[in-house]
């Protein structure tokens, strides 16, 4: 059976179980094409207007998959990962919005909630529904979701040890160089690893001899120590990974600054800016915001992001003196 | 021979060239509107340049900065390409070592620096909106009949306070119109404008921001003194505006190209003021390799291909450091201003 996979979103955190739990129970994975500025106008022609820009791709991503020609498409139902804390509304109700606001997708989607206590998703009762729609027997879909589970802790793993994500994604191995000036990123990773959406963030920053730091490159369990230190926790899981970060990078000596990139509509990050923004000036750590919609110029984006650097250099060379 | 060092800001409105010698006093300053062919506007800022400064001149470096600096500087051969706010708050921190807040209004983007101790620590840039830039006055100054040269003076003659809406240029204006009907003078109307205008930049850019003197006003609309009364009215505090309030952006792009060829002591790639003789010229195509379809440019210098630029993924902007000169491909030509 052939099963779609849009390229957005949790993609870029759980690709490599889905990838493996997929392959293992013999199924067919087609992956929905790099976003472009095609999918995205589609996808934006598509989508409920008023929702953020990560989404917009996501239905353009959905739409690629129908064109492929595949039998089903896997949009799971993220639900929770931490006792307490949920996802933002739009990932609990993304089944939900695809099936009503797109045709053609009637039987097509595969969906089922995912709820656990960690990042680790692999618990057997989550997936049980696999058994009869694909008719596996219970030891080969727990072994299955062994076998994905390993995977994805690799993949975390070498995240965290300097390999480039985006390189890990295609199945290779790259680590990220050092540089001259150390930047920690607040973004989601659907939105910095999409190159197409963020116009080349990464490569652009990497090109001016910046290493990035983004919270799945922080050690997991810092972030957890972080996340349980907030007096009041957001309600979205991954809105409270990018505060703890944010707090880390606040705190580190060895962040030269800090930049939020985030999707034009993205409701948590209104919340979520403000504050980190508040909290840099209190203890003097540059901080700029890069919002990304999809129709932003690229010469202010640009201009931004050099105006940022040099700002960041001549600061590092006059606290050295 | 002494040397000079040249700054070049291509904006969206005005095309600034200036010169400084050795000592960074300025020898040669040059303030053109953008008509919208920059690389001709800039061979005849050349022109002049070479006229006013004559032969004896040494180039020892050109820096280029605005929004339109990346092709501007192809075509120059510049040694430093830099964006707007870096060149700003290096002119400013030059001729005002004690500057803490710069404000920038030009002709399409308005921007705050915020300096400490002689260094840029934070800045801000309108966004989506234009409103309260250049082009938006003199957009209201014509429909008004007002020189823009006179909109400022005009302003300081009000004798009372009318309140214009200044969250968005569209309701500014239908509130101007409402509010001459209601019998306010022009000078009032475009007072209230003025203080609109600097209300929405407080909103937007400075965002509750703390703000330290000394207060420094440049970019074009920094010729404004009604715009000027306004910002002291709001700040209480005095707001300077440099003498070269108008061309700050190419004064600080030639300090920082100066001091990157003292600190490098490489030789200048500046393909010389003959360069006016070249013929330039610009095309572009629509790539049809993937779905993103970037509209890619190309710059030529006479038969040479100097210049790609535009195209996402990097195929073709790699193609030239492969290859400099590789043969045209299948392309249509859009413009060709020889």
């Amino acid at each position: 059976m052939k099963i779609g996979i849009p390229r957005s979103l949790l993609y870029y955190y759980y690709y490599p179980f889905w990838q493996t739990l997929f392959k293992e129970l013999g199924m067919e994975l087609i992956l929905s094409e790099a976003n472009s500025g095609d999918l995205l106008n589609q996808g934006a022609k598509e989508a409920v207007p008023e929702i953020c820009v990560p989404m917009k791709v996501y239905v353009g991503q959905v739409l690629n998959l129908l064109e492929k020609g595949v039998e089903l498409i896997y949009i799971p139902r993220f639900v929770s990962i931490r006792k307490g804390i949920t996802f933002c509304p739009k990932f609990l109700g993304l089944p939900d919005m695809l099936m009503n606001s797109l045709s053609g997708l009637d039987g097509k989607i595969l969906t089922h909630e995912i709820r656990s206590r960690t990042d680790d998703i692999s618990a057997y009762r989550n997936y049980a529904l696999f058994r009869e729609l694909f008719q596996v027997s219970k030891s080969k879909l727990s072994r299955a979701l062994k076998a994905a589970r390993r995977d994805w802790l690799e993949f975390r793993k070498l995240q965290q040890e300097g390999y480039k994500t985006e390189k890990l994604l295609q199945g290779e191995k790259e680590k990220r160089a050092e540089g001259s000036l150390k930047i920690g990123v607040l973004a989601y990773v659907y939105n910095l690893y999409d190159r197409y959406i963020n116009m080349d963030f990464l490569e652009r920053l990497e090109e001016k001899g910046v290493k990035l730091v983004s919270f799945e490159m922080l050690d997991e369990d810092l972030i957890n120590k972080f996340i349980a230190k907030l007096r009041k926790p957001f309600f979205w899981e991954f809105t409270n990974k990018l505060m703890a970060a944010g707090h880390y990078f606040i705190n580190s000596a060895e962040i030269d600054g800090i930049i939020h990139l985030t999707a034009f509509a993205c409701g948590p990050d209104a919340i979520l800016g403000p504050f980190l923004d508040l909290e840099a000036q209190g203890k003097n750590k540059p901080f700029m915001t890069l919002r990304i919609d999809e129709q932003t110029g690229e010469s202010h984006f640009l201009t931004r992001i050099e105006a940022f650097v040099d700002l960041l250099s001549l600061k590092k060379r006059s606290d050295q003196t | 021979m002494d040397k000079v060092y040249i700054g070049v800001d291509i904006g969206s409105v005005s095309i600034n060239i200036v010169a400084i010698n050795k000592d960074s006093d300025l020898v040669f300053r040059l303030y053109k509107r953008n008509t919208g062919q920059p690389v001709d506007l800039v061979k005849e800022g050349f022109q002049e340049l070479k006229e006013e400064l004559g032969d004896r001149r040494e180039i020892g470096g050109i820096g280029v900065t605005g929004s339109g600096r990346q092709l501007t500087a192809y075509v120059l051969g510049a040694d430093l390409v830099k964006n707007e706010i870096t060149a700003h708050a290096a002119a400013t921190t030059f001729y005002y070592p004690d500057v803490g807040t710069i404000f920038e209004i030009g002709g399409q983007d308005s921007k705050l620096i915020i300096i400490k101790n002689g260094i840029p620590v934070d800045f801000a840039m309108n966004t989506v909106c234009a409103a309260g830039t250049g082009s938006f006055l003199d957009h209201q100054a014509i429909r008004l009949g007002v020189k823009i040269e006179e909109f400022g003076r005009l302003a300081l003659q009000a004798k009372r306070d009318v309140r214009i809406a200044g969250r968005c240029t569209v309701f500014a204006e239908s509130d101007m119109i409402s509010k001459q009907q209601y019998g306010y003078t022009k000078a009032e109307i475009i007072k209230g404008l003025s203080r609109a205008l600097v209300r929405n930049y407080m909103n937007n850019l400075v965002r509750g921001k703390q703000l330290e003197g000394q207060f420094i006003f440049q970019g074009g609309v920094a010729a404004n003194v009604g715009i000027k009364a306004a910002f002291e009215e709001e700040l209480q505090e005095e707001v300077i505006v440099p003498e070269h309030y108008d061309v700050m952006g190419a004064i600080g792009i030639a300090l920082l190209a100066k001091e990157e060829m003292e600190r490098s002591g490489r030789k200048s790639a500046f393909r010389g003021l003959d360069f006016t003789q070249d013929d330039f010229f610009t095309d572009s195509f629509n790539c049809t390799g993937c779905a993103n379809e970037c509209e890619v440019i190309r710059v030529m210098a006479g038969e040479e291909l100097i210049a790609i630029t535009g195209d996402r993924c990097g195929k073709w902007s790699a193609s030239i450091i492969d290859k400099k000169t590789r043969e045209g491909r299948n392309y249509t030509r859009r413009t060709a201003n020889k």
